[in-house]
């Protein structure tokens, strides 16, 4: 009983989660809606990975120290296709990221928005359009 | 009674003629059968039969990493498909392999189902399978359902790295050729601990040896790791059962309390 | 050649009977013409028309043009996650900015408000006594323990299938791509999420024996006509396809109907779970690719997070 309770609970989450919404409730229980954090940071590097993809950013804090943080992001298959590649975020690029902190109060969020500085939106369009403002422009 | 000269002239030639002729059929390349764009054909279901896996130098058998499996854990031996025998290993490098090796049950990709990369994928202890279709060779991995799409057309460089590669294929004569770039680092070769940067580069080259057999190259160039490319070979031996096909190990649901065991409710560990 | 046209398609050409004497006489494909059983290729099947039928849409089978230019619009606006929520939990569920999905945004060409064709009012028929207990019981439990190790996460998040792969191949938001490579004796389906390659033997071999199951089950094909018939049993039931169990029968057709569009048809006959087969259609158009790598169980920092973080929710610290 216990086994087939246990195959269909793994049958079943799947059936639970393709709700029409296809909420990514995963991230509901990953980060904390009572801690939004807003961070303005320096990229030291982007994991283009799957399941998600994670910027590594540094934030100078007031005192001049300097904070890591993880920022994660969606699947970066549909960016390779629009055209952007591991080069397309260089070290370096500042970022402002926008989002929730882990609720494991490491320095982990998710990115919910990402923008540059200036508040124009990463990755929109094709490689070239809209991306880190000192990406070639050789596709 | 002797022969006439011109008899025993004709007779000595064609015996030596005899005598060439199973010399000459040994040089002679096997023709394999072809696909309908008159290239051989690898389509197939195909496994290695060595102990690459555990360790690609030579190795004697030993006692297993895990007590209670005893002779179901132990290690079998094997002669070694590196060309040469040893890996050139630069001298930090070979530090860093004895380390692997001493902690391999924490290291080993394979432990926690980890995608195998390039060539570990050709000669793990699963079948494999070879879709070839003009344009494209896709090669299906009885382990954790790896895959990779050999691109027959000049793919350009890989945009990031990944576990299996970025493959590109051609054809010399009949041998594939598959150059593989774009591979991250993560992965080992064996079970032994032989690593590699994400600076790796293989050339592969697939060869019908003989109905049924197919035999694999693999190049291995790291200028990071090793002090000079090296290369390993072996035969690969098609499944020949009437009913043969590659089956689910979809491993990770075997991997889960390895990894996230002491994260849960109630540990596990 | 290829005048013995696809009995669907109904369009001029020689009867059935005519076809199947052909058929006696000379190969298939001299019969149907190759290039219309040509269906390699890399496709998506991504599409804003659900699975089901709205119920605010009870009763209508089809929009008109312009109500689907509405609808479309309007899911498009209503699926762009760049507009964020006042709420907060909304806001975190929505996760991340628009240039990382890929949903459709089209609704299906044939307009009809459900990927769902049989039952005619596009819902899914009822689930029979057992499997609806069966689908309780398992939300009750997952409410309870969702977070205490990895089953009480979805298949998904745990790395090991997703509904874009199945079968049957259900569109999702983001990576809907697969790739079609036809050999003499084999079609095989690449799925992008989760790096799958369902090998699908045409050669009339008989499904595996009944004691081997598989989270994919086992499939094997036939063509009939222009139509790739693909016949699945051998589940195991841990992927559920909203509420199937292990005696899932899944049958899936594959027609190219153009050069650039497949249609994508799906009956899902389970009688100990559903009081009636169903069957959904999905077009499926020709996309750009490559398919990329998702090696994802390699890369699940967001299961660790989760739990890890439900565990210092409890005030543990298992890390």
């Amino acid at each position: 009983m216990r086994y087939s309770l246990a195959i269909a609970i793994a049958g079943v989450s799947l059936l639970v989660s393709a709700a029409p919404a296809w909420a990514h409730h995963a991230f509901a229980a990953e980060f904390d809606s009572n801690k939004p954090v807003k961070l303005h940071g320096v990229v030291t590097k982007m994991e283009w990975i799957n399941p998600h993809a994670w910027i590594h950013i540094d934030v100078k804090n007031a005192d001049g120290t300097v904070t890591s943080w993880m920022v994660e992001g969606g699947s970066p298959n549909t960016l390779l296709r629009n055209g952007f590649t591991k080069a397309s975020l260089p070290v370096g690029t500042e970022i402002v990221v926008d989002g929730y902190q882990a609720k494991d109060a490491s320095n982990k969020m998710n990115g919910r928005d990402i923008t540059l500085p200036d508040g124009r939106k990463l990755f929109v369009g094709s490689a070239g359009q809209g991306a880190a403002p000192d990406e070639k422009q050789d596709k | 009674m002797r022969l006439p000269n011109y008899l025993r002239l004709s007779l000595l030639s064609a015996v030596a003629a005899a005598m060439l002729a199973p010399a000459n059929a040994q040089t002679q390349a096997y023709k394999p059968p072809r696909t309908a764009d008159g290239k051989p054909n690898l389509n197939g279901i195909w496994q290695a039969m060595n102990t690459a896996n555990w360790d690609l130098e030579g190795h004697s058998a030993q006692a297993g990493q895990v007590v209670a499996l005893g002779a179901t854990g132990a290690e079998p031996p094997g002669i070694g498909v590196v060309e040469g025998g040893e890996i050139p290993y630069l001298p930090a490098a070979a530090q860093k392999k004895q380390e692997n090796y001493a902690n391999r049950l924490k290291l080993d990709p394979e432990v926690k189902c980890y995608l195998p990369g390039v060539p570990r994928a050709t000669y793990m202890p699963y079948p494999f399978q070879i879709v070839q279709s003009g344009k494209f060779i896709l090669i299906s991995y009885e382990y954790d359902g790896a895959v990779r799409t050999i691109y027959m057309d000049k793919p350009g460089e890989a945009p990031v790295d990944s576990w299996m590669g970025w493959s590109a294929g051609h054809w010399e004569g009949d041998t594939l050729v598959v150059d593989v770039t774009g591979l991250n680092d993560m992965t080992w070769f064996d079970r032994a601990g032989d690593f590699h940067s994400d600076a790796l580069h293989v050339v592969e080259r697939y060869t019908l040896a003989a109905p049924n057999v197919l035999n694999y190259e693999a190049t291995i160039e790291d200028p990071q790791v090793f002090s000079k490319p090296w290369k390993i070979s072996m035969p690969l031996y098609k499944h020949m059962e009437k009913n043969a096909q590659l089956l689910e190990f979809k491993c990770v649901e075997f991997v889960e309390d390895l990894i996230y065991g002491h994260l849960r409710k109630q540990p596990s560990k | 050649m290829g005048t013995c046209a696809n009995n669907r398609a109904s369009s001029s050409g020689w009867g059935p009977n005519t076809c199947r004497l052909l058929l006696l006489l000379l190969p298939a494909q001299v019969v149907f013409g190759q290039a219309a059983r040509d269906l390699e290729g890399i496709w998506s099947n991504a599409t804003i028309t659900p699975l089901e039928r709205p119920a605010d849409l009870a009763g209508k089978q089809t929009f008109t043009a312009e109500e689907a230019a509405a609808y479309e619009k309007q899911a498009v606006e209503r699926s762009n996650v760049d507009h964020r929520s006042a709420n907060a939990e909304a806001d975190v569920a929505s996760a991340y900015n628009q240039f990382w999905y890929d949903r459709g945004t089209k609704a299906v060409g044939t307009r009809r408000t459900s990927l769902i064709v049989d039952p005619t009012d596009g819902r899914l028929p009822p689930l029979t006594p057992e499997a609806l207990k069966r689908v309780q019981d398992t939300r009750a439990w997952i409410e309870q323990h969702s977070t205490d190790g990895p089953e009480g996460r979805t298949l998904g998040e745990r790395c090991i299938l997703w509904a874009t792969a199945g079968p049957p191949m259900l569109p999702g938001p983001y990576n809907n791509n697969f790739q079609i490579f036809e050999t003499r004796d084999q079609v095989v389906i690449l799925n992008e999420m989760i790096h799958d390659a369902r090998v699908i033997p045409l050669d009339g071999s008989p499904h595996l024996p009944s004691n081997i199951r598989q989270l994919m089950g086992d499939s094997r094909g036939h063509w009939e006509g222009n139509t790739l018939v693909v016949d699945t049993t051998n589940f195991s039931g841990k992927y559920s396809v909203r509420g199937s169990d292990a005696n899932l029968h899944l049958i899936e057709r594959f027609t190219r109907v153009s050069p650039d569009t497949l249609l994508y048809e799906f009956t899902v006959d389970d009688p100990t779970a559903f009081t009636k087969p169903w069957t959904a259609q999905i077009p499926v158009t020709r996309t750009k690719g490559p398919i990329f790598e998702y090696a994802c169980h390699e890369g699940n920092y967001a299961m660790t997070d989760i739990l890890a973080g439900a565990r210092a929710a409890e005030g543990k610290n298992p890390k």
